[in-house]
């Protein structure tokens, strides 16, 4: 059932401000898993820590990013199961990344290398993994990936900057699925395109899950207009932590965390029930990750906070058949 | 491919005007140096057992031959004329010996030894410089950075004259060795030849004079190339490559490539200061080169020869900026194709 679980996961920022050091906690206490052939949408506002996140799934960490703990176990398709927190750089390199979790990063144009044509790039990641590997299969495999995902073939003889930024974006993504990996995370992939080019790249990954090319994937966005045209289940992150976690439609029109209802509430839409409610926006700020708040994350911005939510921190329960949810409202009690 | 014609024309034009304004201004500047060429050749002459009108014949002959007494415009435009047909004039001072003569004899020692100097500093820095800023937080970035930052302060002429203490005199005078001669290009007893003898003894003159050349700029592009490749590292492009479980061999490969090409731009800028710092690294190891014949044609105002060690300088800096700038084209597409576009 599950391809990727979170259990209390813990990334923080190191910083050094004067003499003192103090830790960011942009990933605070994370659970979440993520199922066999779905598309779970993980959404929140800028600096909730859903871009570091996505590197935390990968254990892709770097200075001044450190894991502080808890575990993430991937469950490849040959029915292994893999501690990758557990695992080292080297061992992550060799074994995990690209062949089993691959990431589709925000902006596509820089995130290739920029001084080498896209079969070269092709080749340098295929070889890493395979070093009989020659350039002309190499070529041949990414000319078919290219195909699937319909794309023109000359894109394999242009340097990255030759490329448009909806072309490159796809590029991207047909680069990071050349190992069929189960599992792609995909960090904002539309927030530097137009709108019909973002449709274009919902389609290509969409087509990437129905292809069966990979099998489940993280859509990482701000935008839940975007999030809902093609994820499962959406998990809703705030100040560094899942605060709830439904099927998409249950997080659209019956949010439950006061937070969810509130990004809910603040986008515009043209369906009916939504236009007639009007629209809203949350007041106040993201609390500081340095010195979070006791309690509930989202105590200060909260319309219905009672005196619990101050003191003690909610815990992220079921409350029917699909739907988690981090608030004490729903805590019976 | 036109566009690529049309930088390098652009270029050339540049370079040509470039290469008038800076010999004008090498060619004025001399003659506003109080004090002329002819008078300190008269004065020395004067010593001798020469009677006074003997002498001020001489000096008005001088004059006219070498055109002294006409405006400066003229002299200047009769000098470029004369250039151009490879006529450099006379020395004032070495006997009328052709100007052209006395550089293509002290021209190769400069060349033999800029060269390798600048090319091999320029390619072991850039690489110590990468490899640094790969190995963040490291032993080997910390050394590597540190001498760097020592190094690259050290005047040129400071350098030199502590190697010449330090592996040349100081030898000599503690244990008795001759470890390196403290100065000239070769041993005076021998004349230079391809023979195995003057070839040994030409090596251990250039140890020193290299050393003083190279470690200065060695210590610059670590420095520069660390920063320019902790950017390259941080860049998203090295993230996602690493993500995708690229080989750590590649994805240094990756930063060099990346860090060389504005590291080619700086050789360019470079070269002047390397050059100049040459003039006084010969001066310090008496070594044959332009350095030398340049600072004694300064001393007595020998016009024709300081006009055509400049006129040298000035083309080989122009020109080595200008293959820089070339270079630059056919090593980055960027540059190369940037007009092609989907």
């Amino acid at each position: 059932m599950k391809r990727l679980e979170l259990r209390n996961v813990r990334a923080y920022y190191r910083l050094l401000i004067g003499n003192r050091e103090a830790d960011v906690r942009a990933v605070d206490g994370v659970n979440l898993e993520i199922r066999k052939g779905e598309i779970l949408g993980l959404v929140g506002e800028s600096g909730c820590g859903k871009s570091t996140l996505a590197k935390v799934m990968l254990m892709n960490i770097n200075p001044p990013l450190f894991f502080k703990g808890g575990t993430i176990i991937l469950y490849t398709r040959s029915g292994n199961s893999l501690e990758i927190s557990k695992l080292n750089r080297e061992k992550l390199k060799k074994d995990v990344w690209g062949k089993h979790v691959a990431i589709i990063p925000q902006e596509a144009m820089s995130a290739l290398m920029p001084t080498l044509k896209i079969k070269r790039i092709a080749y340098d990641v295929l070889r890493s993994h395979n070093p009989d590997i020659s350039l002309d299969e190499t070529v041949s495999l990414l000319t078919k990936r290219l195909k699937e995902l319909g794309l023109p073939d000359y894109v394999v003889d242009r340097y990255p900057f030759e490329l448009s930024g909806g072309m490159a974006q796809r590029t991207v993504i047909a680069i990071s699925t050349l190992l069929n990996p189960e599992i792609l995370v995909v960090d904002e992939p539309t927030s530097a395109l137009d709108v019909s080019t973002q449709k274009l790249v919902i389609k290509t990954l969409w087509s990437l899950a129905a292809k069966g090319i990979i099998d489940s994937m993280v859509f990482i966005t701000h935008d839940i207009s975007v999030v809902r045209q093609i994820a499962d289940r959406i998990a809703v992150m705030y100040a560094g932590k899942i605060v709830e976690v439904a099927p998409t439609e249950d997080i659209i029109f019956d949010p439950q965390h006061p937070y969810t209802r509130g990004l809910i509430d603040s986008i515009i839409s043209l369906e009916p029930e939504v236009r007639k409610r009007g629209l809203r926006y949350i007041p106040g700020q993201p609390p500081n990750l340095i010195n979070p708040p006791q309690g509930c994350r989202f105590v200060d911005r909260c319309p219905f906070a009672k005196d619990i939510c101050r003191k003690k921190e909610p815990p992220l329960i079921k409350i029917n058949n699909d739907r988690l949810v981090a608030c004490w409202l729903h805590v019976k009690g | 491919m036109s566009r690529v014609y049309k930088f390098i024309f652009t270029k050339l034009v540049i370079l040509i005007i470039t290469y008038f304004i800076a010999l004008s201004i090498a060619f004025v500047l001399p003659r506003i140096v109080p004090g002329n060429p002819v008078q300190s050749l008269i004065v020395s002459l004067a010593s001798g057992s020469l009677s006074p009108e003997l002498l001020s014949d001489y000096q008005r002959r001088l004059v006219e031959v070498f055109e002294l007494n006409k405006p400066l415009h003229i002299q200047f435009i009769n000098f470029l004329r004369k250039s151009f047909t490879g006529d450099l004039g006379v020395s004032l001072q070495s006997y009328g010996e052709p100007v052209v003569s006395l550089i293509a004899r002290h021209l190769p020692w400069t060349i033999l030894l800029l060269v390798p100097a600048i090319v091999t500093a320029w390619f072991i820095g850039n690489y110590l410089g990468a490899r640094a800023s790969y190995k963040r937080g490291s032993i080997f970035e910390k050394v590597t950075i540190g001498a760097g930052m020592v190094v690259s302060q050290i005047p040129y002429y400071w350098l030199a004259m502590t190697l010449i203490f330090a592996l040349a005199v100081l030898p000599r005078e503690l244990w008795g060795v001759d470890l390196f001669p403290p100065g000239s290009a070769y041993d005076p007893v021998l004349q230079p030849s391809l023979t195995l003898e003057f070839i040994i003894s030409y090596l251990r003159h250039y140890v020193l004079p290299f050393l003083s050349l190279l470690l200065p700029s060695l210590g610059g592009w670590i420095i520069s190339m660390r920063v320019i490749a902790t950017m390259e590292l941080g860049s998203p492009y090295i993230f996602y490559s690493d993500t995708l479980g690229v080989k750590d061999k590649i994805l240094f490969r990756y930063v060099l490539r990346n860090s060389m090409l504005p590291q080619v731009t700086a050789l360019g800028i470079q070269l002047g200061f390397v050059l100049s710092g040459q003039i006084i690294t010969e001066q310090i190891f008496n070594y044959q080169g332009m350095g030398i014949l340049l600072t004694r044609a300064l001393g007595v105002r020998d016009y024709p020869v300081i006009q055509g060690v400049f006129m040298i300088l000035i083309a080989t800096v122009l020109l080595a900026n200008f293959i820089v700038d070339f270079v630059y084209v056919l090593i980055d597409p960027r540059i190369r194709l940037g007009h092609r576009r989907d």
